[in-house]
Parts: C-alpha cells; sequence; structure tokens
C-alpha cells in the first residue's frame, strides 16, 4: 500500500479497502493508466482510448480479454485472474471520464469523405448518431485514429468473438482506403 | 464466403452499400432488412458477462399462478442457458459468448459452482447421459466420463465424429438425448433469412459417438429447444421466426415432428402460412407442416419442457412450458416470460397461457432478466436459467398450503 498509518487504525482501514476492493481497483488502474493514459485518453500510438465508453461494452470486453477469448496477449495477462467487481469498478470509472482525444491535423477532404462514407455504411444506427455508442456498443468518436484503422481492418477480415454477432460481416466489401477516411472522420468527431 | 442467393430484393437494398464488386451478403443480423426500415435502430440487447448477487435480483416482481411460488436457486453463472442434470444431482449448465461450461452443486441450504471448461466458442449446447456430460461448442463437442465423481476428468474430444458445419451464426446449440437414447442436434440458418445449404436449417440425430448420423427434419430456421412427448414419444419443438419483417412476426413456432423426414416452410413459409417477403417462390407453403400453435412475434422461444412431475397441480402433467427470452426485433418488447401450453397428443386444440411474467416493464418497455431454460427436478420443481443475470430461480408449488 502506498501510505502507512500506525496503530489499529491501519488494520481497520486495511479491512475496509479488501472488504470493498477499492485497493485492487485502484492497483489496478494504475496499470491501466500506464498505457491508457489516467484520464481514459490514449496517447500511445495503436492503444485505444477509454474515457466516455459505454460501460457494459467495457465490462464485457474485459471479460472476453480475462477469459482469453479477445484482445491481445499483454491485456489477456493484465486481466487474468481480476474479479467481475474489479472489472465493474474499472468500467464504471472510465466510463464516466470524459472524452478529449486529441487527433491532430485535420485533412479537410479525407474529413468530409469519413463523413460520407460512415452515413452510407449507417454506423450510427448502432453506434448512435453522434457515435457515442451504446450498451455493448463502443464510443467511435474521438477514438484514436490508428486505433480505429487497425480494429475496423480486424473486424473486417477477421471478426473476433464478442458479446453478439453483430459487428460480424458488417464491413464486408469495406475498401482500405474507405477504412482509413472513416477512422479520419470519426477520431475528429466529437 | 457467399453462402447462398440471397433474393434478389436483398441484395437490391443493399447493392448500393457495397463498395467493391464482388458483393458479399450483409451481416446475418441484417440479411431481409427492407429499405423501409434501414434507420431503424433496432439491434440484439445487451448480455451482462458479471456476476450478479441475489441481492440485486428483482425476484419479487415476478409473477405466478396462485398457489406458486419462485426464489433465487442459485447465482454466480453469468450467461448461463441450458441446463443438463446429471446421475447425481450436479448440473450443468452452457453458454454463449463468455465461453464456458459450469458445474452446479446443489448443498442443501446453498448451490456452489464452479467453471469445468471455458475458453469454447460458445459451448451452448450440454447433455448428460450414461455418467457423462456432452458439451458441445459451434466447433467442438468434448465428452466428459464419470464428472461427477472425477472433477479434474479430461475431456474426450469427439469433434471428428460429428462432423459440424462452419458458419457460426445460428450455430451455437441445444443438445439433448432422446427416448431413444440418441443425441438430438439442430444446425440453424446461417442467417436471418437465405436459401440455406444442406448442412443447415435442420435437425439431426446421433448416435452418442458421434456415428449414424440421420437429417430428421429440414425448413427449420433456428431450433434451440425440444423435447418429447411423454405419452407419444414424438419431438416437439420450437423454432424462433425471421426478423425485420416487422412488429406482428412472422410468429415463432411450436412443431411437432409425427414422422421424421417432415419439412417445415423455412425460408418460404413461416409460422401458420406466412410467405416470406424476400425468398418467393410459387405455392411457398405447399408441403409444409403447419406449427402446433404460433408463440408470438420475434419472442426468441428457448426452453421446452414437458411437465412429468407430481408436485404441480394434476392439470399441468404433460402440458409443455415454454421460456420466451424475450424481442429485440421489435419496436415494443414482447415475450420475457415463460408461457404453457396445452394440446392434445396429436398437436391439436393448443392453448398458450402466460406461466411465469414479471421480467418485462410493458409500461416502460424494459426488461430486468431473461428466462432461457427449463429443467424439472426430481421433486417436481421446475428450475429456469436467467441468461441476463446468470442466475437459475426454483418454481414450486405449495398449493396455498404453506408459503
Amino acid at each position: 500500500m502506498a501510505f502507512r498509518i500506525k496503530g489499529r487504525w491501519a488494520g481497520l482501514l486495511t479491512a475496509l479497502f479488501v472488504c470493498t476492493g477499492q485497493a485492487e481497483v485502484e492497483e489496478r488502474l494504475k496499470v491501466c493508466a500506464g498505457c491508457h493514459n489516467a484520464d481514459g485518453n490514449s496517447v500511445t500510438p495503436g492503444i485505444p482510448s477509454l474515457a466516455a465508453q459505454p460501460r457494459v461494452f467495457l465490462e464485457n470486453l474485459m471479460i472476453l480479454m480475462r477469459e482469453g477469448l479477445r484482445g491481445s496477449a499483454p491485456m489477456q495477462q493484465l486481466l487474468k485472474g481480476a474479479s467481475d467487481r474489479e472489472i465493474v469498478a474499472i468500467a464504471a470509472h472510465f466510463a464516466k471520464l470524459p472524452a478529449r482525444g486529441e487527433a491532430g491535423k485535420t485533412d479537410e477532404r479525407l474529413f468530409a469523405e469519413g463523413r460520407a462514407l460512415a452515413a452510407k455504411y449507417r454506423c450510427g444506427t448502432c453506434h448512435l448518431p453522434d457515435f457515442s455508442g451504446q450498451a455493448h456498443m463502443p464510443r467511435l468518436a474521438a477514438q484514436r485514429e490508428d486505433y480505429l484503422v487497425d480494429i475496423l481492418r480486424t473486424f473486417r477480415d477477421a471478426p473476433p468473438p464478442g458479446s453478439d454477432t453483430l459487428m460480424n460481416a458488417a464491413l464486408y466489401g469495406v475498401s482500405d482506403a474507405e477504412i482509413r477516411a472513416m477512422a479520419h472522420f470519426l477520431a475528429r468527431t466529437r | 464466403m457467399v453462402r447462398t442467393a440471397i433474393a434478389a430484393a436483398v441484395l437490391a437494398a443493399f447493392a448500393s452499400a457495397q463498395a467493391q464488386d464482388k458483393p458479399k451478403p450483409p451481416p446475418a443480423w441484417q440479411q431481409g432488412k427492407p429499405a423501409a426500415m434501414a434507420d431503424s435502430k433496432l439491434a440484439p440487447h445487451a448480455g451482462k458477462m458479471t456476476e450478479t448477487p441475489a441481492s440485486e435480483i428483482p425476484i419479487d416482481k415476478l409473477k405466478l399462478p396462485k398457489g406458486f411460488k419462485v426464489e433465487v436457486w442459485s447465482t454466480g453463472t453469468p450467461g448461463g442457458r441450458a441446463m443438463a442434470r446429471g446421475d447425481k444431482g450436479k448440473i450443468y449448465v452452457g453458454t454463449r459468448a463468455i465461453g464456458r461450461v459450469y458445474e452446479v452443486t446443489d448443498q442443501g441450504d446453498k448451490r456452489t459452482t464452479r467453471v469445468v471448461v471455458d475458453k469454447l466458442t460458445q459451448p451452448a449446447g450440454v447433455a448428460f447421459q450414461g455418467g457423462a456430460l456432452y458439451v458441445m461448442a459451434i466447433d467442438k463437442v468434448l465428452r466428459y466420463d464419470g464428472i461427477e465423481n472425477k472433477p479434474d476428468v479430461q475431456p474426450v474430444d469427439m469433434t471428428a465424429a460429428f462432423n459440424l458445419p462452419p458458419e457460426q451464426h445460428h450455430n451455437w446449440k441445444y443438445i439433448n438425448f432422446g427416448p431413444d437414447k440418441k443425441l438430438y442436434v439442430p444446425f440453424g440458418a446461417p442467417c436471418n433469412i437465405c436459401e440455406p445449404p444442406k448442412e443447415y436449417a435442420q435437425i439431426r440425430r446421433y448416435n452418442a459417438d458421434g456415428s449414424g448420423m440421420e437429417v430428421l427434419a429440414t425448413g427449420i430456421r433456428n431450433s434451440l429447444g425440444f423435447d418429447w412427448h411423454p405419452k407419444t414419444g414424438e419431438l416437439w419443438f420450437v423454432d424462433q421466426g425471421r426478423d425485420w419483417m416487422g412488429d406482428a412476426g412472422p410468429e415463432e413456432e411450436l412443431n411437432r415432428l409425427a414422422k421424421p423426414g417432415l419439412f417445415f416452410g423455412y425460408p418460404y413459409c413461416h409460422a401458420n402460412g406466412v410467405p416470406d417477403a424476400d425468398i418467393k417462390k410459387a405455392d411457398p407453403c405447399k408441403g409444409v407442416t403447419k406449427p402446433v400453435t404460433t408463440l408470438g412475434p420475434h419472442a426468441a422461444v428457448l426452453g421446452t419442457k414437458f411437465y412429468t412431475g407430481s408436485m404441480f397441480p394434476a392439470e399441468y402433467k404433460n402440458t409443455l412450458f415454454i421460456a420466451r427470452k424475450g424481442s429485440w426485433n421489435r419496436t415494443k418488447k414482447f415475450g420475457y416470460d415463460v408461457v404453457n401450453v396445452r394440446a392434445g397428443a396429436d398437436g391439436k386444440n393448443a392453448k398458450v397461457t402466460p406461466f411465469l411474467t414479471g421480467f418485462l416493464d410493458a409500461k416502460e418497455d424494459k426488461f430486468w432478466g431473461r428466462p432461457a431454460y427449463l429443467l424439472q427436478m426430481p421433486d417436481g420443481a421446475l428450475l429456469v436459467s436467467d441468461e441476463q443475470l446468470g442466475a437459475i430461480y426454483r418454481v414450486s408449488y405449495s398449493g396455498g398450503k404453506k408459503k
């Protein structure tokens, strides 16, 4: 523990922390912050932002990672042994933080193209017209551009198991250029 | 992999959305979606994949006929669906997304659970025979011999013998052994609406070792619940109706297989003779076996169980209980209950009555639980799994004598 309190209060405080699981959650949040940033808006290439993601989406994704069914090997390793309660608390934490991803310079032509494509492919049906996501469907707005390109390609080429089969095949026939345009637009959507 | 010809109308509706010259079918859940529904926000509901303690289950909201009661029997089985009871009373529970099979042990005053196997692709099918647990995932079949005595027993991989086809959609399973000791396995249509390839849209049976496969019935979109009539031994099964044809249906079906080889209409003819909106042919309902009864639009019929116990009043003997997990492809939610179906042994004069309700607040159009599967216990009580809250409820009858 990061602090020391002497005497019998220390025992009581420790007991309280253990009971609520708050200490474990705080420890895990520190680890999350290492890559995803403390405010949940990632500044690291390839690492997604978690801020303002729908709580259920974060919960389900972390569970699938813990179960070894989704995500990268490091994420599966990090979540190994995480309890449901810890995952629920971590999800609630990031769901409450505001999304403010910095996306860099805007290419107006690419942005307009991406907006038109997102409309054409009806992304807003499930992810909502403002792309803020809902329930088990993630926020796309203000997500990192490189991560969006990566995950959209993954869903097109080899859909991973999810809490539903919703997104499987939703990107049939979408080109890399279209994916880049949509990612450019979505990353700059607030 | 283009599965089959999708109706021209479906392709036309999506052709504009396809960027490349080789259009693939739209996502299975979206196939058959007419232009008028293009902006619909209907989508499958989110499952909950974390544990829900009993204290957070609003069990008091559930309603039953007079003299019945319901209690939380066990918790801690997120995503738990179909249940199979071992010879020694352990209960095995399959799941979909979370990839686990649970074992629930009754300790008398409480129940404990453990994970038997995880990391499987939708291991929804569980069945028990001859001291062995059978687990069927979309792409794997495992047998655990003597598992009730040997919790760490390694499974026998039976996958090769069953020769499962590759498509995932609608191919999570409900499985069970029939009175003939054979394993009955459904293969759903890998789409919302399409001409299914020949391995799909059917119910088969196998010998327990995977040999002797027979296709028993075809024209079945997605059957995830069945049982055998206690008097005639005939197979009765439910079938989920297609999406995107509107709030009215086509309704889900309860069917009866009076003899092997019957055709139940999919994809041309649904429910009580509703021609399909996309896949058309002349005389679409000709040669189609009609259902015993329909079971409501988009209700997501699952667990199907003839009641043969003696705890419930005599009028329930040999009647059917059916769990309706509840709709997503409907502007107002429907189902979220367990119904009782009474019908003649010949399937005539079927009457559907609500039995266990209260999961859905119709006024708010909100649900808190989703009843999925049913299991009759030796004492005649009925277990009901709630896939949403990962819990199992116990329905019992005391006739108002004591509560």
